[in-house]
């Protein structure tokens, strides 16, 4: 490990299956000490980069590196990962797989079981140390995973979807747990596809779509930049005043509509065209914009641009 | 290599601490001792007052020899003077169950072997054939040496010395045909187990998905080789259980109950056809080259699979490797010194199985045997590193199993 900037950076990594070209040519930089959310939906090849990362899988192309050093040497004891497919020994009590899994990492037997004893009573598990993992609920389960995970106290946490399949109240245990460690120093990388979660964690994102990183940034300067917002409209009467050269995507539900509008678009011009359609407007508000929201302007025009289709026509098409 | 020493830590944990473990290392012993001792004990025919029999000898010859072989059979026999008053003592104490029964010898056992026993209870056709057998022999012995015959030399079956004229004298005794064909087989039985063991442990790894995780705190190798260490420890563990108990069971035991319980006398013999501690080791050294050998293609193959199922079909050739020397074991023992039986049993692979039925037979050469654990060395060294680079690429494969096209870009590639 030596001072380099970032705590992990990807270049012109392109990974294939066969035919399927799961990352293509990604560039990624990880700065230390942030909470970086690695966003896309089901099949973008978030995964498939995080497996690049902890060398689970090799490049075709490109190159990995960790904290500016070899990997293999860093990924043992400064890196901790959460696989999204959970795996345990079922057969093994907890304490012993914890204590396994820190002693594989070098943290000795009797330091790990300290440590796990102490996870345990933090995430309510105190109790169950002696019993067979098997024994316990997918949830626990999930949570004994977790605390294998920085049972070595890495300095780069990798947490592969870690908010699946945890209820509300252990979701919030989880956040807590991963802001604790964000305020120790250390560099955390989350994928999920849940953005609220995302946009309450992180201080950085990613998005990936088909394979592609679509977007790369701060997430405050990007919602300041992504200025042109959303509007909220409730109204009676005909809907065709909605659409125009302002809109870039409209959104139907329950109660009324959402108006993802363009760079520079003036919302004025839009209620002046409703009130001349002669609409009843009972809601005309501006909002600011959310991560999902975001995410569904450049996913959705990166998704049109691949299918090679003009990206004007694919958008106002794709929101009738 | 501490993450080494924890592989192999939690693997052997795991298993000794494992029912089936306690089970199968305790019951065993005591099931195989229970095989010797029941038979010996219900042989035996029964404890107490019916092993007394008197002997009521008219002949005047014959009870000495015949009191040498009931008592050789178990009995415990003493004699009395023929008398009215005595058959009528003798008969009253058998009905009490005080006696046996007793056994009256006259003339005509001398010349044509009748005898008569006298007994409560209709005596089993052991016992029958027991006493019938000792008094004919005993008859026959006495009339032989009337006409001056060496009958000790004679009864025992004669000598028929061995002039070997031609080859180093090969071919093997019963006791010796029983320990080199058992150990084969036994050597079989515990490589398979153990090498399957290392395939399951693989392959749950696998499908569990645990492997992702602990592959990223290690080489695969190093998970490799921890595993297999592991498990050979267990195995170790559990043969030294095994033959520890036997040790105890022959050397202490064993002479422990024939003195409380003169009449298991025959258990004696059960430990004579015992393999000396300098083949136990031997089958100790094939034993381990052979799980080295094996348990290492076992884990190329529980790798390479995703379900039990696929696994069940991917070891096959593997477990083909083990059953043609198992096939062969008896052409070897009955042959041990054809050029077929030598070369099949250098092969390292066969080694452990027809190199050791070999030796049990006897008369194989020391360089041989020698050249067949530096054989099963280098063969080692050439499985782990073909196993290592299945094992490597396979563990984190999802998906089919690969071709064998596949498997050989592995190699390449890994």
């Amino acid at each position: 490990m030596n001072d380099s900037g970032y705590a992990v950076r990807l270049e012109g990594v392109t990974k294939r299956f066969g035919k399927h070209t799961a990352v293509s040519s990604l560039d990624l930089v990880i700065p230390r000490g942030v909470i970086y959310g690695l966003l896309g939906p089901n099949g973008s090849g978030k995964t498939t980069s995080i497996r690049m990362i902890m060398g689970i899988l090799h490049p075709d192309e490109g190159t990995v590196s960790l904290f500016g050093s070899d990997p293999d040497t860093t990924r043992r004891e400064h890196v901790g990962y959460l696989p999204e497919e959970r795996g345990v020994y079922k057969k093994m009590k907890v304490l012993e797989y914890l204590m396994f899994m820190g002693e594989i990492r070098g943290v000795a037997r009797s330091e790990g079981k300290r440590r796990s004893q102490h996870w345990l009573e933090r995430l309510g598990l105190g109790a169950w140390g002696d019993k067979r993992v098997e024994d316990l609920s997918k949830g626990m389960q999930q949570k004994v995973q977790f605390i294998a995970t920085v049972l070595h106290e890495p300095s780069l946490l990798i947490l592969d979807e870690p908010f699946s399949g945890l209820d509300p109240i252990n979701q919030d245990v989880l956040e807590e747990i991963v802001r604790d460690f964000h305020a120790k120093g250390t560099t955390i990388l989350f994928s999920t596809h849940l953005m609220d979660q995302a946009e309450r964690l992180c201080e950085r994102v990613c998005l990936i779509s088909k394979s592609r990183k679509v977007l790369d940034a701060d997430l405050r300067e990007l919602k300041a930049s992504e200025r042109k917002g959303v509007l909220v409209v409730e109204f009676e009467g005909d809907d065709g005043w909605l659409d125009g050269p302002e809109v870039s995507r409209i959104e139907r539900n329950g109660s009324g509509v959402s108006l993802l509008l363009r760079d520079g678009a003036d919302h004025q011009t839009i209620l002046r065209r409703g009130v001349e359609s002669g609409a009843t407007i009972h809601r005309f508000d501006l909002v600011q914009p959310r991560l999902h929201d975001i995410f569904v302007r450049h996913a959705g025009a990166d998704a049109a641009g691949d299918a090679g289709l003009p990206k004007e026509a694919a958008t106002a098409g794709g929101a009738r | 290599m501490r993450e080494v020493w924890a592989v192999i830590r939690r693997e052997y944990l795991q298993r000794v601490r494992s029912k089936w473990f306690i089970f199968s290392t305790i019951g065993i012993p005591v099931g195989m001792a229970a095989l010797f001792i029941i038979p010996a004990y219900f042989g035996a025919q029964g404890s107490r007052a019916e092993r007394d029999i008197v002997l009521l000898d008219r002949t005047g010859v014959l009870a000495p020899g015949l009191i040498d072989r009931l008592e050789d059979a178990g009995y415990r026999v003493t004699t009395e003077a023929w008398s009215e008053d005595a058959v009528a003592d003798l008969s009253q104490r058998s009905s009490d169950g005080d006696l046996g029964g007793f056994i009256v010898l006259d003339e005509r056992t001398l010349s044509n072997g009748e005898a008569t026993y006298y007994g409560d209870d209709r005596p089993s056709s052991l016992r029958q054939f027991t006493i019938r057998q000792s008094v004919t022999q005993t008859a026959l012995e006495q009339q032989l040496a009337e006409l001056g015959v060496d009958v000790e030399a004679l009864m025992q079956g004669g000598d028929l010395r061995v002039e070997v004229l031609s080859g180093d004298g090969s071919g093997m005794d019963d006791p010796q045909f029983m320990v080199a064909y058992i150990g084969s087989f036994f050597l079989y039985m515990v490589i398979l187990l153990y090498s399957v063991a290392v395939m399951r442990s693989t392959l749950e790894e696998k499908t569990n998905r645990v492997v992702e995780v602990v592959i990223s705190a290690m080489k695969p190798w190093h998970l490799m080789l921890g595993k297999i260490l592991g498990v050979g420890a267990v195995s170790l563990t559990q043969m030294g259980v095994w033959i520890g108990s036997m040790v105890i069971l022959f050397s202490a035991g064993l002479p422990a109950i024939i003195a409380a319980r003169p009449e298991l006398a025959t258990l004696e013999n059960v430990a004579e056809i015992l393999p000396g501690m300098g083949l136990v080791a031997l089958f100790l050294g094939y034993f381990v080259f052979g799980f080295f050998m094996y348990s290492g293609l076992y884990a190329a193959v529980g790798a390479m699979c995703s379900t039990d199922e696929e696994a069940q079909q991917a070891q096959i050739p593997v477990m083909m490797l083990l059953i043609v020397p198992i096939v062969m074991v008896m052409g070897v023992i009955q042959d041990p010194n054809s050029s077929v039986a030598a070369v099949a049993s250098l092969f390292p692979l066969f080694s452990p199985l027809l190199m050791f039925a070999r030796v049990a037979g006897g008369g194989v050469p020391a360089w041989q045997v020698g050249l067949s654990f530096v054989l099963m060395a280098l063969a080692i060294v050439a499985i782990a590193w073909v196993a290592g680079r299945i094992y490597k690429v396979g563990i984190l494969m999802a998906g089919k199993r690969p071709t064998l096209p596949e498997l050989f870009r592995w190699l390449r590639e890994a």
